[in-house]
C-alpha cells in the first residue's frame, strides 16, 4: 500500500516539477535549462517566508510571483534573441541557472537550510500511515493540471497558445501576437517552476544547487512526453513508478538513474515517446 | 606564430613561472585538450556535447583504481593507460550507436551526451570503498616525476593535440565535419555515412579526453566523481563558447585563462567569480555566438579581414567509373512496383508502378499535392515508402538509408538548393567526391578531379571561376547549379531533380535544359524530373508521367500527354479521376 502511495505521490511531484518546462518547450520549442534555477528560486522563496515568520502556505503564491517576475525579465533580455538557435538557448539558459544559483548563494549562503513545512504528521490510510504533506501534493498536482487544462482549452489566451504550438507561422499570419504568447508562456513556466520548488522543499531542504537533479529528470520527462499535458502525466506515472520500484528493490542510486536511462532508451526506439504520434 | 609562442611558454614555463602557476597550468593544459575535443564535436561538427567529462573521468579513474588497488608499477601504469583507452572507446561506441542513428535529432544526441556523465558519476558514487564514493580516491602512489617534467609532458600533449586537430580540420577530410554541421541531410545524399563519421569522431575524442584524465590522475594523485560529472561537462562547453567555438585556438586560450584565473580568484571571491563567468557566458551566447577569439583576431589584424585566401585547387577531369562497385548496369535504371506511402490515414502514394531505361528523361508532372516529391524521396531513401519495392539498376534498395542508395547510382537534387554555406565552391565539390575518392586526413589535395558532366555545368555557369568563393556569397541560380554539379560529381546513373529551374531566369533555365538533354543523350543517364513548368517539360522530356492524388494516371510521350483531355482536366482543377464526371 505504501508503495502504491509512493508511486502516486512521486508521479505527482514529478508532474508539478516538469509542467512548467513542458509548456515552455511546447510553445517555444526551446529547452529551458534555467528551470533548475527557477526551482531553486522557489525553494528560497519558501525559505524567505519561513524567515519572515509568515504562514508556510504563503510560500506558494510568493514563489509563483517571484518566479513569474524573474521569467519576464529573462525572456526579454536573454531568451528572445535565441528563438532561432535552440541549442544555443539550452546553453544560455544553463548559464542563467548558474547566475541564479550564484546570486542565491551570495544572498543566502551556500549551506543547506530547512523551511517550515505547512503540514506535519502522518495520516492513517487503510491501516498504513503516510505523510500528509505528500498526499496533499497529489491534490496540488491534480489542481495544477486542471487549471492548466482549463486555461489552454477554455480561454482566448489558451486558444492562441494552442495555435502557436501547432503552427506558429500560420498563427502569426492570422494576427496572433506570438511574441506575446511566448512572453506569457515563459513567465508562467518560470512561475510554475518556482511554485514546484516551493512545493518540494518541505520534503527535503534547500541549497543553491537543489534544482539541478530535478532539472535533468524534468527535462527527460518532457522529451518523452512530446507537447501534451496528458502524456506528461502518463510519463510521470510510468517512469516515476519505475523509479520507486528500482529504488525499493534495487538500490537508491540506480533508482536515481531510472528516469534518465529509461527515457533515453524510449526515445531511441520510439522518438515520439509517450505522445500518440 | 601561435605554435612558436606555445613552444616557448611550455619550454621556459617551469623556470620563470611561480610554482603555484606551474601546478595550475598543468591541470589547465589537460583541461584544454579536452576542451579541444568539445570544439571539434560542437564547434566544427555541430554536436553539442556535455559528455566529454565522462571520458576524462574514465581515464582518471582507470589510473586511480588500478594504482589504489593494485599498487603502482610501470606495468600497472601501462595497464591503466590501456584500460582507460579501451573503456572509453567502448563507451564512445555505445553512446555513438545510441545518439547518432540515421534520422536522430541533434537535440537527442545532446540528451544522450548529457545522460552519459550522469550515469558515470552515479556509478562512481555507488562504488563504495572500491571507487571511494563521493570523496573519490587519493593518496595512491603514482609516477615519480618532477613537477617541471609534468609541465612539459602536459604542455607537449596539448600542443600535439592542438596541432593534430588543426591539421585535421583544415584537411580535405576535416571539411566533412563542417559540411555535416551545415547540412547533414545533404551529406547523406552525397553518399556519406554521417552516423559513422560522428561515431568515429566521438571515439577519437573519447581517447584524447581519457588520456588527459589519466595524466590528471597521475599528476594530482586524486580522482573524484565531479571530474566525470555533468557539471564539468557543461564547464567545458562554457570555456569553448567563451574562447570561440570552431576556432581551436579560442577554446585552448579560453580554458587556460579561465581555469588559471579561477585558481587565483576563487579563493578571494569564490561566488562572485563564478557569477562573472555565468554572466560572461550568457552574454557571449546571446550577443557573440562566435566567442572572443574572432574579436581578438580582428583587433590584432587592425580591422582588416584576416581570413586567409582560400586555396583554389586545379580542376581535372576524373577517370569516370559510374556504377563503380556495382554489377553491370541492370535492365532498368529505376523500377518501382506497388510503391505506397501513407501518413496515418492519408494516402499520399497509392500503388505506383513504372520502369525507366538509361538515356530516358522522364518528367513527373501533376498538381500540388499529387505526391511527386514524396515519390522522389521514396526512390532515394529506402526508409520512406510504406510498402512496395524500388529497384535502382536492378538492386533492391530495401530499407537502406540515402547514403547506401547513392552507392546504387542515385543522385538527388533537392527542390530548394541544399548547399554548405560555410564552405567554398571547391570544398563543396570535394565533399561530393568523398564517396569515390577517400580524402586525406591531414592534407589538402592540389587537384580536384570531377567527371565531365560536372565540369560542364561548372563551365557553363561560370562557377569554375568562383572555386574559392564561399557558397553563402553565391546567387540563387549559382547555388542551384552548384548543387547540380555536386550531385553529378557522384557519377550517378539515375539523377533525381526536383524543380531544378524554380526561381531561375529564362537564360539559366534554357542552359539547364540543354545540359540535362546532353546528360541523357551523351552520358546515358536516366533523369527523373519533377517540374511545374510544362513548356520546359515539353522541350526536354522523352517521356512524361502524370500523377494525381497519389496515383499514376498517365504514362506516355510528350505529345500524348500534352494532348490528353485528362491532363487538361486535372490542371483545370477538375474532379477526381475515378468519378468520370470531369
Amino acid at each position: 500500500m505504501a508503495q502504491v502511495l509512493d508511486i502516486i505521490t512521486t508521479a505527482a511531484i514529478l508532474y508539478a516539477v516538469a509542467a512548467g518546462l513542458l509548456i515552455v518547450f511546447g510553445v517555444m520549442k526551446i529547452i529551458n535549462f534555467a528551470h533548475g534555477g527557477f526551482l531553486t528560486v522557489g525553494g528560497y522563496s519558501a525559505l524567505l517566508v519561513t524567515r519572515l515568520g509568515w504562514n508556510p502556505w504563503l510560500s506558494l503564491p510568493m514563489a509563483f510571483a517571484i518566479g513569474c517576475v524573474c521569467g519576464m525579465i529573462i525572456e526579454r533580455l536573454v531568451v528572445r534573441p535565441l528563438y532561432a538557435r535552440p541549442l544555443d538557448a539550452i546553453l544560455a539558459t544553463w548559464g542563467l541557472g548558474i547566475i541564479l544559483g550564484q546570486v542565491i548563494t551570495l544572498a543566502f549562503g551556500r549551506e543547506v537550510q530547512f523551511v517550515e513545512s505547512p503540514m506535519h504528521g502522518a495520516i492513517e490510510l487503510m491501516s498504513a500511515s503516510y505523510s500528509q504533506y505528500r498526499l496533499v501534493l497529489v491534490l496540488v498536482a491534480v489542481m495544477l493540471a486542471s487549471v492548466m487544462g482549463a486555461v489552454l482549452n477554455g480561454t482566448r489566451l489558451g486558444l492562441q497558445t494552442r495555435a502557436v504550438i501547432m503552427n506558429e507561422n500560420l498563427a502569426r499570419g492570422l494576427g496572433i501576437n506570438s511574441g506575446l504568447v511566448r512572453f506569457v508562456t515563459f513567465s508562467l513556466g518560470s512561475g510554475l517552476a518556482a511554485l514546484a520548488g516551493a512545493l518540494i522543499t518541505p520534503l527535503s531542504s534547500v541549497d543553491p544547487n537543489m534544482g539541478v537533479p530535478w532539472l535533468v529528470n524534468a527535462f527527460m520527462l518532457v522529451l518523452v512526453s512530446g507537447m501534451s499535458l496528458v502524456s506528461l502525466a502518463v510519463a510521470c506515472a510510468v517512469l516515476g513508478g519505475a523509479q520507486v520500484l528500482v529504488s525499493t528493490y534495487g538500490n537508491p542510486i540506480l533508482g536515481g538513474l531510472t528516469i534518465v536511462v529509461l527515457a533515453a532508451l524510449i526515445l531511441r526506439f520510439r522518438p515520439q515517446g509517450f505522445a500518440r504520434e | 606564430m601561435f605554435g612558436a609562442a606555445a613552444l616557448v611558454l611550455v619550454v621556459l614555463g617551469p623556470y620563470v613561472l611561480p610554482d603555484f602557476m606551474v601546478n595550475n597550468l598543468i591541470r589547465a593544459f589537460l583541461y584544454a585538450a579536452v576542451a579541444l575535443t568539445v570544439d571539434i564535436l560542437w564547434g566544427y561538427t555541430g554536436i553539442l556535447t556535455f559528455g566529454q567529462s565522462a571520458f576524462f573521468g574514465i581515464g582518471a579513474y582507470s589510473a586511480g583504481l588500478i594504482f589504489t588497488h593494485m599498487g603502482f608499477t610501470p606495468e600497472h601504469a601501462a595497464l591503466a593507460f590501456a584500460a582507460g583507452i579501451a573503456v572509453s572507446v567502448v563507451v564512445a561506441m555505445l553512446v555513438g550507436w545510441l545518439a547518432f542513428y540515421h534520422g536522430a535529432s541533434p537535440l537527442y544526441a545532446s540528451v544522450v551526451t548529457l545522460v552519459l556523465p550522469i550515469i558515470v558519476a552515479q556509478i562512481l558514487y555507488s562504488g563504495g570503498t572500491f571507487t571511494g564514493s563521493s570523496s573519490g580516491l587519493s593518496g595512491f602512489d603514482s609516477f615519480s616525476i618532477e613537477i617541471n617534467t609534468w609541465f612539459w609532458i602536459a604542455g607537449a600533449f596539448l600542443i600535439m593535440v592542438t596541432a593534430g586537430a588543426w591539421l585535421f580540420v583544415r584537411s580535405d577530410a576535416g571539411r566533412i565535419l563542417v559540411a555535416i554541421r551545415e547540412n547533414e541531410s545533404r551529406c547523406e545524399y552525397l553518399g556519406i555515412n554521417v552516423s559513422r563519421v560522428k561515431i568515429l569522431l566521438l571515439m577519437v575524442s573519447a581517447v584524447i579526453a581519457a588520456i588527459a584524465g589519466y595524466a590528471f590522475a597521475g599528476v594530482q594523485m586524486v580522482v573524484a566523481p565531479e571530474y566525470a560529472g555533468f557539471v564539468f561537462g557543461t564547464e567545458l562547453v562554457i570555456w569553448v563558447a567563451l574562447g570561440g567555438r570552431g576556432t581551436l585556438i579560442g577554446p585552448v586560450i579560453g580554458t587556460l585563462l579561465i581555469d588559471v584565473s579561477t585558481a587565483y580568484l576563487s579563493g578571494n571571491l569564490p561566488f562572485i567569480w563564478k557569477l562573472i563567468i555565468g554572466l560572461a557566458f550568457v552574454v557571449v551566447i546571446v550577443a557573440l555566438p562566435q566567442g572572443i577569439a574572432p574579436l581578438i583576431k580582428r583587433v590584432l589584424s587592425g580591422g582588416r579581414d584576416a581570413r586567409e585566401q582560400a586555396e583554389i585547387p586545379i580542376l581535372r577531369p576524373a577517370i569516370e567509373a559510374p556504377l563503380a562497385g556495382l554489377a553491370a548496369a541492370g535492365q532498368h535504371a529505376v523500377a518501382l512496383q506497388g510503391v505506397r506511402k501513407h501518413f496515418g490515414s492519408l494516402q499520399v502514394l497509392d500503388g505506383i508502378d513504372f520502369n525507366t531505361r538509361r538515356g530516358e528523361l522522364l518528367s513527373l508532372v501533376g498538381p500540388n499535392g499529387a505526391g511527386k516529391t514524396t515519390l522522389m524521396r521514396c526512390i532515394s531513401d529506402g526508409g520512406e515508402r510504406s510498402s512496395g519495392s524500388v529497384l535502382i539498376n536492378d538492386h533492391d534498395i530495401e530499407r537502406k538509408p540515402p547514403y547506401e542508395c547513392v552507392a546504387f547510382g542515385v543522385g538527388r537534387k533537392f527542390q530548394n538548393a541544399t548547399t554548405f554555406d560555410a564552405l567554398t565552391v571547391a570544398e563543396s565539390l570535394r565533399i561530393a567526391r568523398t564517396r569515390l575518392e577517400r580524402p586525406s586526413l591531414w592534407t589538402r589535395a592540389a587537384e580536384l578531379d570531377l567527371p565531365g558532366a560536372a565540369l560542364q555545368v561548372l563551365q557553363a555557369t561560370g562557377l569554375d571561376q568562383k572555386l574559392g568563393i564561399h557558397v553563402r556569397h553565391l546567387s540563387h541560380g549559382e547555388k542551384q547549379a552548384l548543387e547540380l554539379a555536386m550531385v553529378l560529381a557522384l557519377e550517378p546513373s539515375v539523377l533525381l531533380l526536383d524543380e531544378p529551374t524554380a526561381g531561375l531566369t529564362k537564360p539559366e533555365r534554357t542552359l539547364i535544359g540543354r545540359i540535362l538533354m546532353q546528360l541523357t543523350g551523351t552520358h546515358g543517364l536516366c533523369i527523373v524530373l519533377v517540374e511545374h513548368d510544362l513548356d520546359f517539360v515539353r522541350e526536354i522530356s522523352s517521356r512524361v508521367i502524370v500523377l494525381h492524388q497519389g496515383r499514376l494516371v498517365l504514362d506516355g510521350s510528350v505529345a500524348e500527354v500534352v494532348e490528353s483531355e485528362l491532363v487538361r482536366t486535372i490542371y483545370a482543377g477538375g474532379g477526381t479521376m475515378t468519378g468520370g464526371h470531369a
